[in-house]
């Protein structure tokens, strides 16, 4: 059976949830045996990560250091070093990467340069013998893929499990690198976006989003008044995007952000497959729209059939004059 | 300058997918019967193709999508916003499903292309089975630099530049060709109309085709493929009715709940 071992990136803040991989491995441990390990790769040595690996359930942590890391570290020295790391390995093993955009081009290529079998993002994983067993969303969602797969190396992308076993506790190593990282690829000039984008879609308790329905760039600052109103992050749909009333890091959904508020308020979308595998499982949907038939109506706790622009501006009032 | 643009297609969102699953006795989806469309980030990597030959006399697009026959329809649509060619690469038999088979293939379609090719652009998905794999998949591949999730491209001097959002922070990062680059949705590549001309011309002009070379068994091996429901959410469904007004206050009674609640 493939042993399990997540491999977490530091130091980029863009990664919402690094130690989703060791959750997700633990869980899988939690199911059919076997440690978990966990490779940790920044240009310090970290004791939070350590410990924070350590809650989520690894076995054996192995806190790798590169002083030639960057912060945020870039693409090509992490896989340079993951490489290195992972040379000495002969055991079978599914390895496994935060969900999310660095997480996942990691793990492909990773996958193809050690010429494992990338399996992409998903949703559950399973090792019988020599076999792994992936199950993967497909068709925007509107499907699942089952695959298979006897390579002695897999790489996959999880998100963070519903249900966290028990952390039994962890060995720890830590190691200093010093293998050569490619000096070929330039670093990214980076410029922080200010304002609304600060307030990151992961992690926030409330979202407020919008859809092609709001019609212009003007419903969509009445959105972000409501957004601040309520200490809540502005998301889009994909056609909102397009449209430029929002910038291309606000897209939830499948080709987008994943987001886990407790609460999440859909105006004027549809609530396309798309669209919903963005949203976690236990949020709590609002949705404002015009049309009584429409799909969202069917996710929603509570929802108004209303044109948007006869609700927000007198919601605003409302909860202003609380 | 040879810019080669990869478009995958998918069933058109709008329309159920029914009874999908694999053909009997193969390890192939069968969609075909289904209505194809470019996703959105098959016409975001083919606006900023043509954007980058818009801009530069000296490049050349090469726009060159995967499928079988089904695919002849778009492929014809694609033709239309006049690629300096435009073919279908693969048949009814190709399937992009391992990764690694995937890029082998892409790889191969490029080089039917072009033997020197200096980018790559392809949607950040590429069609109904990729979430983001087969880009960097097939930059690692060719050992070609890879660069995810632009929204925006540009050359300058032999280079290329890429705008991109990661998180709270964008980014702009140069690349030496060839590289690939998967491209993500934005205003500024949102895919122009052609002209009626074009579309014209475009449906009576024959349809290229490349065949793909044999590929080896995989390694990763589709065994099923189903629609599914949407997932269960414990929502209450509870949907207001009367007056707006009336309706708004148990909204706004209602967040008040969940944030004093939530504090
Ligand atoms: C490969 C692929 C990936 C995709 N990834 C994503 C993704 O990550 N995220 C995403 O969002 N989409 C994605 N899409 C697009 C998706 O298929 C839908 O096109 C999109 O989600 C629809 O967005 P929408 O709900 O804003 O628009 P629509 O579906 O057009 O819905 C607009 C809604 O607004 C309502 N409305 C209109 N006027 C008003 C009004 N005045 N007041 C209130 N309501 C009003 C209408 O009743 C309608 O329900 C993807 C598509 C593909 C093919």
């Amino acid at each position: 059976m493939h042993d399990l071992c997540a491999l977490i990136p530091l130091g980029d803040p863009s990664v919402a949830d690094p130690f989703a991989a060791v959750a997700a491995a633990a869980a899988i441990a939690a199911r059919s045996g076997g440690r978990v390990r966990a490779i940790l790769l920044g240009r310090v040595p970290d004791a939070d990560a350590i410990a924070a690996a350590e809650r989520d359930g690894a076995t054996d942590i192995l806190s790798a250091a590169h002083a030639g890391l960057s912060e945020p570290p870039q693409a090509e020295h992490l896989l340079a070093a993951f490489e290195h790391l992972l040379a000495a390995e002969t055991a079978d093993t599914l390895f496994l990467l935060p969900a999310g955009a660095v997480g996942e081009e990691l793990a492909a290529r990773l996958a193809i340069r050690l010429r494992g079998v990338p399996l992409g993002r998903c949703t559950s994983l399973d090792r019988d013998g020599g076999q792994v067993t992936a199950r993967r969303a497909s068709h925007g969602g509107r499907a699942e893929a089952r695959l298979t797969t006897q390579a002695p190396r897999c790489f996959a992308s999880l998100r963070r499990p519903a249900a966290a076993p028990a952390a039994p506790g962890a060995a720890r190593r830590e190691i200093m690198l010093d293998c050569p990282l490619p000096n070929d690829v330039p670093p990214p000039e980076i410029r922080h976006t200010a304002g609304e984008q600060a307030r990151r879609l992961e992690g926030a308790r409330i979202v407020v989003t919008g859809g092609r329905g709001m019609a212009g760039a003007e419903g969509f600052a009445l959105l972000r008044d409501l957004a601040a109103l309520l200490d809540a992050a502005t998301g889009a749909s994909l056609p909102a995007v397009d449209a430029g009333w929002a910038s291309v890091g606000q897209q939830v959904g499948q080709s987008g952000a994943f987001v886990t508020p407790d609460l999440y308020l859909a105006f004027a979308l549809s609530g396309t497959a798309q669209h919903l595998a963005g949203i976690g499982l236990n949020a709590r949907i609002v949705a404002v729209n015009s049309d009584p038939e429409a799909e969202i109506f069917r996710v929603a706790d509570l929802g108004l059939v209303a044109p948007w622009q006869e609700v927000v501006p007198e919601l605003i009032e409302r909860l202003r004059a609380r | 300058m040879q810019v080669v643009v990869l478009l995958a297609g998918v069933v058109d969102p709008k329309w159920r997918l029914g009874t999908l699953g694999l053909r009997p006795g193969t390890a192939q989806v069968e969609d075909t019967a289904l209505p194809r469309k470019l996703s959105p980030f098959d016409e975001a990597a083919l606006e900023t193709a043509l954007q980058l030959r818009d801009a530069d006399a000296a490049v050349t697009v090469t726009a060159i999508l995967t499928g079988g026959a089904e695919s002849d329809g778009l492929l014809r649509a694609v033709a239309a916003f006049r690629p300096h060619r435009a073919f279908r690469f693969g048949d009814a038999a190709m399937s992009l499903w391992d990764p690694a088979t995937a890029a082998r293939l892409l790889g191969a379609a490029v080089r039917a292309a072009t033997e020197a090719p200096a980018l790559v652009l392809m949607g950040r998905e590429f069609g109904d089975s990729d979430d983001g794999v087969l880009a960097p998949a097939l930059a690692e591949a060719e050992g070609w630099a890879f660069c995810g999730l632009a929204h925006r491209v540009a050359l300058r001097d032999g280079d290329i530049l890429l705008h991109r959002t990661r998180g709270a922070r964008d980014e702009i990062l140069h690349r030496r060709p060839p590289a690939v680059v998967s491209i993500t949705n934005e205003r500024g590549n949102r895919l122009r109309h052609p002209l009626m001309k074009n579309v014209m011309l475009a449906r009576r002009a024959p349809v290229e085709v490349v065949a793909p070379p044999t590929a080896p068994p995989p390694a990763l091996a589709l065994r099923a493929i189903a629609a599914v429901p949407p997932a269960q959410r414990g929502g209450a469904g509870r949907v207001l009715t009367g007056p707006v007004a009336a309706q708004v206050e148990e909204l706004a009674a209602y967040l008040r709940a969940s944030t004093t609640g939530a504090a």
